[in-house]
């Protein structure tokens, strides 16, 4: 494997050649390559295309005071060799402007959006440039993540510049949904381009609870941004915080005691399970099946119980440290947690029976809210989405982190692409998690379940990763001076896969919009931040 | 003379208030039902009349873009449900305003309250409000012709079409009445009270979600008294097709007049064959999803496959 991947990365430096201004290996899997901004889109598409890697995260950083212009970077991901390669480009400020290659890789289109937004660098060629991140009333000319934007500072309100589709045609109808729902939902709105019941086309305006936390976050000492990173989300609150940790632990190439690591598993797999299990239950009211809502609430609710008996917060906040975990669990935990697993498996078995039996809930969910792997694949789609149209990543399997190199589970991978085939990769999912956690007591060694962190050095990166029950979670975090924050990029698996819904929705119909949206399942607040 | 139009009118006060203080309460059971089915406590029976008084007690908010329709249409489809509802037997064998109409009345008098319920969801300009009619207008033009036959299945039985005779020539016929297109029209009828209800698999009664909706949709710009009336309204509606349902096909036990023996024992029956009704559809309502918005059609055309058969059946045999 280390020779493979020796050889992967000298033969890349061979190929790119001159283009590239340095090549550095930082970490054991990552490789830093520098470009000139104008041969960025040849450097991406020879290692997109030619070596096969896919785009984990794009950050913008604003590095002015220390680097004298900002800086972004293009991190990709090579499953095969698990290898990180980031390609790093400045742009000065009198040249506030980078090549857009929004139109060539899709999954680029909302990066790009956001760098405008916040930093004020123009992406030239972009297809599309209304505001993304800030909504249309802010000031134009604002933009919070540079450094001379005071957090405290109120930004006037202007005349809003949003924009939605236009439609010709008597036949077509707008439909505007939202940003207020009828039920207790994360704010979101859509506008349909309908044709009777027969959706056209989806405009989503999302962002509506963009709390800018990466601003907030500038300048806070780590232990206390780990706090911020758990409050990223309400249901993927461990995911956030465990990438945190472990983005600060490989800025300070530290390595986190085994037990720990044993630890962090087993509760993500817990926050997996009750995500998932919520989740199908939940499908079942995009068709109003309440026995499946039912069930599906009584399980979560055990898992939650469970999780509040053990880690003292259902929702699994206060766990995670940064160097290891808060605190150990004992012996009556180890069984109370199996005897409750033992009991949410037979439950589960006998709902999924009920539910994939039955043939209305069967036949809404087949072939509604196609996403085809051509799209995923463009999209750079993850989890649940991804494995569901035939993408085969799970970042468990391709990039390991905590323990899962240690046990052994399957991803499930279907090719339909419908809610049937998601619903499906959560129910499959659930049963591997069921056995992950078993694996994880058999193998649970003995030890500290923290370690001291060193001395973190100004300006290092790191990167930290999880597959959520969304899919895959990116924290890459660069240090300031003292062992604060100076930059922090939160790239959730919402934020991946909310442009693919818009993608699956046309073609359907208007009331099986919240079925296609209840089986992506995405965060608002994880998207937005 | 004289005697008998109090008797009428004493009548008449007494239909109407079964009607609106039952109709809460039909709607609290099959709540309560559906609850307890699906492992929940579920709230008191008593609540959706709560519901109705505290709706009453409130201002309404109306959008500035609202014509008087969305004032008068309340009204106007509480009266004709109202109306309709006087037109049907509950426990006795005749209805207050028998004399007045037959089915097809009943029948259009429900209609007109749709007309004017649909009308007034497209007077504020809400896209959900415009989902919402459109698709009950649709679902509509194909429930009605379906309503119709199975009522029709029934007349040919009776040889008439008002209520009141068909009412008595059914339970003169004892456990005779059970036979093969009986019991295809028993199931026809049975489809359409759970379209006109807006049940599943038809409609989600319990949804929040917008995009889904049909009946509630066209109701969503309403607030206050007016959605108090509306869905009063709908209870009622609810409850009137439950008496068709009774009248047409469970006549047993209904009092033929008013001697107090007669009338108390038929009072009784009459509560448990709602009661029973509300638990059957609470019961479906739970084992069943929602069907595709298109695919309903189709579980109505079976209603009206069912009609027909019972049709020829009765020509034939």
């Amino acid at each position: 494997m280390l020779k493979n991947k020796k050889l992967f990365l000298t033969r890349i430096k061979q190929q790119l050649g001159e283009k590239i201004l340095s090549f550095t290996i930082r970490q054991p899997n990552e490789t830093e390559i520098v470009v000139k901004k104008d041969q960025l889109a040849e450097v991406c598409r020879f290692l997109c295309q030619e070596k096969e890697g896919r785009l984990f995260t794009m950050v913008g950083s604003d590095e002015r005071e220390f680097a004298g212009s900002f800086v972004l970077y293009y991190v990709f991901s090579f499953d095969e060799t698990q290898q990180f390669i980031t390609v790093k480009t400045m742009t000065p400020e009198e040249d506030s402007t980078f090549p857009s290659l929004a139109a060539e890789f899709p999954a680029l289109n909302w990066y790009e959006r956001e760098v405008k937004d916040l930093l004020g660098l123009r992406p030239q060629g972009h297809p599309d440039l209304r505001p993304l991140i800030l909504h249309g009333d802010w000031p134009e000319e604002i933009h919070p993540l540079r450094k001379e934007f005071d957090v405290s500072q109120n930004a006037p309100r202007v005349k809003s510049r949003e924009s939605f589709m236009q439609y010709e045609g008597d036949e077509v109808t707008e439909i505007p949904v939202g940003p207020i729902h009828a039920g207790i939902i994360e704010p979101g709105h859509f506008r349909f381009g309908a044709v009777g019941d027969t959706v056209l086309y989806l405009d989503a305006r999302l962002f509506f609870t963009h709390r800018g936390l990466e601003k907030a976050s500038e300048g806070m000492p780590l232990s206390k941004a780990l706090f911020l990173a758990e409050r990223i989300c309400g249901v993927c609150a461990l995911s956030h915080a465990v990438s945190f940790a472990q983005a600060v632990e490989a800025a300070a190439a530290v390595e986190i005691p085994l037990r720990a690591k044993y630890l962090r598993t087993l509760f993500l797999e817990l926050e997996r399970l009750y995500n998932h299990i919520g989740d199908v239950g939940n499908i079942c009211a995009g068709f109003g099946f309440a026995v499946g809502v039912s069930q599906g609430t009584i399980l979560r609710e055990e898992l939650l119980m469970l999780n509040e008996r053990i880690a003292g917060h259902r929702y699994l906040r206060g766990i995670v440290d940064l160097g290891g975990v808060r605190f150990d669990i004992a012996h009556p935990d180890y069984a109370d947690i199996l005897s409750t697993l033992n009991k949410i498996e037979i439950g589960f078995t006998e709902l999924v029976d009920i539910l994939l039996s039955h043939d209305i809930a069967v036949d809404r969910m087949s072939k509604t809210g196609i996403l085809t792997l051509k799209q995923a694949n463009d999209l750079e789609v993850v989890g649940v989405a991804a494995r569901a149209s035939g993408r085969n990543i799970d970042i468990r399997r391709d990039q390991p982190y905590a323990a899962y190199d240690k046990v052994s589970f399957t991803v499930p991978v279907y090719t339909e692409g419908d809610v049937l085939a998601r619903i499906r990769v959560r129910i499959d999912e659930v049963f591997q998690s069921i056995s992950i956690i078993r694996q994880i007591f058999i193998q649970m060694p003995t030890g500290d379940v923290s370690v001291g962190l060193p001395p973190i050095s100004p300006y290092a990166r790191g990167m930290g990763w999880v597959e959520s029950s969304k899919g895959e979670t990116v924290h890459w975090l660069m240090t300031g001076p003292n062992e604060t924050v100076e930059r922090y990029r939160v790239r959730s698996a919402t934020y991946s896969n909310w442009p693919a819904v818009a993608l699956a929705v046309p073609g359907n119909i208007v009331p099986d919009f919240p079925l296609i949206n209840k089986s992506f399942e995405l965060c608002y607040a994880c998207c937005d931040r | 003379m004289l005697e008998q139009m109090i008797q009428m009118a004493g009548w008449i006060v007494l239909q109407t208030a079964i009607l609106l203080l039952l109709a809460p309460l039909v709607q609290g059971l099959i709540k309560k039902s559906k609850a307890r089915l699906q492992s929940r406590i579920g709230p008191s029976i008593l609540q959706p009349s709560y519901d109705i008084i505290k709706y009453l007690k409130k201002d309404a908010v109306i959008s500035d873009k609202a014509s008087w329709l969305t004032r008068v249409a309340p009204y106007i489809a509480f009266t004709a449900v109202i109306t309709a509802g006087l037109l049907v037997p509950t426990f006795i064998v005749n209805a207050p305003l028998g004399v007045a109409g037959d089915i097809i009345m009943v029948i259009y008098l429900l209609g007109l309250a749709r007309f004017f319920t649909a009308l007034a969801a497209l007077d504020a300009g809400s896209s959900f409000g415009g989902m919402g009619s459109s698709r009950e207008m649709a679902l509509g033009a194909i429930i009605e012709p379906a309503f119709l036959l199975a009522l029709f299945t029934v007349c040919l039985l009776s040889g008439t079409t008002k209520l009141g005779q068909i009412v008595q020539v059914m339970s003169g016929k004892e456990w005779a009445l059970i036979d093969p297109s009986y019991a295809l029209a028993f199931l026809a009828m049975f489809i359409v009270v759970i379209a006109e209800t807006g049940r599943i698999p038809v409609d989600n009664p319990d949804t929040h979600l917008e995009l889904t909706m049909i009946h509630e949709g066209m109701l969503l710009e309403y607030s206050g008294r007016y959605l108090g009336l509306m869905l009063w309204a709908a209870e009622i509606k609810q409850l009137i097709m439950l008496n068709l349902f009774i009248s047409a096909f469970l006549p047993w036990g209904m009092a033929l007049d008013w001697s107090s023996i007669g009338a108390g024992a038929a009072i009784f029956i009459y509560g448990l064959k709602l009661a029973l009704l509300g638990i059957l559809l609470a019961v479906i309502e739970t084992a069943y999803a929602k069907m595709r918005l298109y695919k309903v059609p189709k579980l109505l055309a079976a209603s009206m496959a069912l009609s027909v058969l019972a049709v020829i059946m009765r020509v034939v045999m």
